[in-house]
């Protein structure tokens, strides 16, 4: 059972996420429209996803389609119930590298760190990992200092 | 006045002045990492105690330091960031502080003069650190250097919460600094607080007596 995910995204009406894979085997690329049910502009989107992802009939298709990911759709699902635009719902996700983020509300944080999520979970090293190191040192210190395009002139080590 | 410093109701700060106890606090802007660092040092040892009235949480953990077992707390703000500053109690009686940035934001660079600023008006001398979170995501910032905190003297951390790398050194090296400097405080920030605690009392007996003696002193004139 080795299905490739190559991408998705959600369809409206009638509420489902949709998925693009590869049969490994027979290289085919298929279409699977995976209906979300019980779902409502209230409902707990995290929750909602953590459902699909281990539902009996759809998770070997959702093994590379990571928690955060089906997060994100559901969410964008609830927002369109909520009336709110496509628009809306992909802006709150984006990342500025440049936005002051303590300005933000706890919902408005949690979609960004939800975004942060993906390269978070692709980087992570967890404790079943084979290759894994708890206490994992390296050693940065170079012999020629670089000046940090971070630190202004003025700010003379602040 | 002192009460309002310390007082969190559910928390007796005052467990911090015996020797085993030790307060490591996490500084920085929202996002940068703090609660995902906490964790990744923590492991299976990971239960956060969420205290949501004060918008903080607090992590405890036992090491071994020299051949003392000691017991720390480590506090993580969960949402005062948001104020750009901290309740006083958070830094109250805290024997080290760690404070991040994520390497992918700059602002939040920028934001730790701040919050440096805010820590020594609460504590002086404490131990401090600048962690530079997040160079999984790109492992050439290693190259720069970083420049807040050099003149301070603090050291510097390149870590990275999710692949672990500098974690349980930062850590294990910032738990070290604060039983150091426990056993050799050179902040007199509370000690400060208690005597003035004493000051405000003994100022108004001292009133009083100044009253009387000016009278006394007074009276001879008029005679
Ligand atoms: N790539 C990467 N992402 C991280 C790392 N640490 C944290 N993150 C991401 O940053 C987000 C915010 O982290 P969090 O610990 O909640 O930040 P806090 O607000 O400072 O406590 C998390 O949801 C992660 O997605 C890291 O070391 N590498
Ligand atoms: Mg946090």
């Amino acid at each position: 059972m080795s299905f490739e995910a190559k991408r998705c995204g959600v369809q409206f009406s009638p509420p489902a996420i949709v998925l693009i894979y590869e049969h490994k085997e027979t290289k085919h690329v298929r279409k699977r429209i995976i209906p979300v049910r019980n779902f409502s502009k209230y409902s707990d989107y995290s929750m909602a996803a953590e459902r699909l992802k281990n539902h009996t009939r759809h998770r070997d298709y959702l093994e590379g389609v990571s928690q955060s990911q089906l997060e994100k759709l559901h969410i964008i699902l609830r927002d369109h119930m909520q009336g709110l635009s496509l628009e809306h719902s992909l802006a709150s996700f984006r990342l500025d590298p440049d936005e002051d983020l303590n300005k933000l509300d706890d919902k408005e944080l949690a979609r960004k760190k939800g975004q942060m999520d993906e390269l978070f979970e692709k980087n992570r090293r967890q404790k079943d990992d084979p290759d894994f190191v708890y206490d994992l040192e390296k050693d940065f210190t170079k012999p020629t200092q670089e000046k940090c395009s971070w630190d202004d002139v003025s700010d003379d080590g602040f | 006045m002192a009460g309002d410093v310390g007082s969190i109701p559910e928390l007796d700060q005052k467990k911090y002045d015996s020797d085993e106890q030790v307060k490591i606090i996490c500084l920085g802007d929202s996002a940068v990492g703090k609660s995902k660092l906490m964790e990744r040092f923590l492991m299976d040892e990971y239960r956060p105690q969420q205290l949501s009235t004060y918008a903080l949480t607090l992590y405890k953990h036992t090491a071994t330091v020299g051949n003392k077992t000691v017991a720390i707390d480590f506090w993580d703000t969960a949402g005062q960031e948001r104020f750009q500053s901290m309740h006083p109690s958070y830094y109250h009686k805290a024997h080290a502080c760690i404070m991040v940035f994520d390497v992918q934001r700059k602002v939040t660079y920028k934001n730790l003069a701040s919050w440096y600023k805010e820590l020594r008006e609460y504590r002086p001398e404490i131990p401090c650190c600048v962690v530079a979170n997040k160079i999984d995501a790109d492992l050439k910032v290693t190259q720069r250097s970083f420049n807040f905190g050099k003149k301070q003297g603090l050291p510097f951390y390149f870590v990275s919460a999710a692949d672990g790398t500098n974690v349980v050194k930062m850590f294990r090296e910032m738990i070290k600094r604060a039983v150091d400097y426990k056993q050799n405080p050179s902040d007199f920030m509370d000690e400060v607080l208690q005597e003035l605690e004493n000051f405000d009392l003994e100022k108004k007996e001292d009133n009083s007596e100044a009253d009387e003696v000016g009278l006394k002193a007074e009276s001879p004139e008029s005679v």
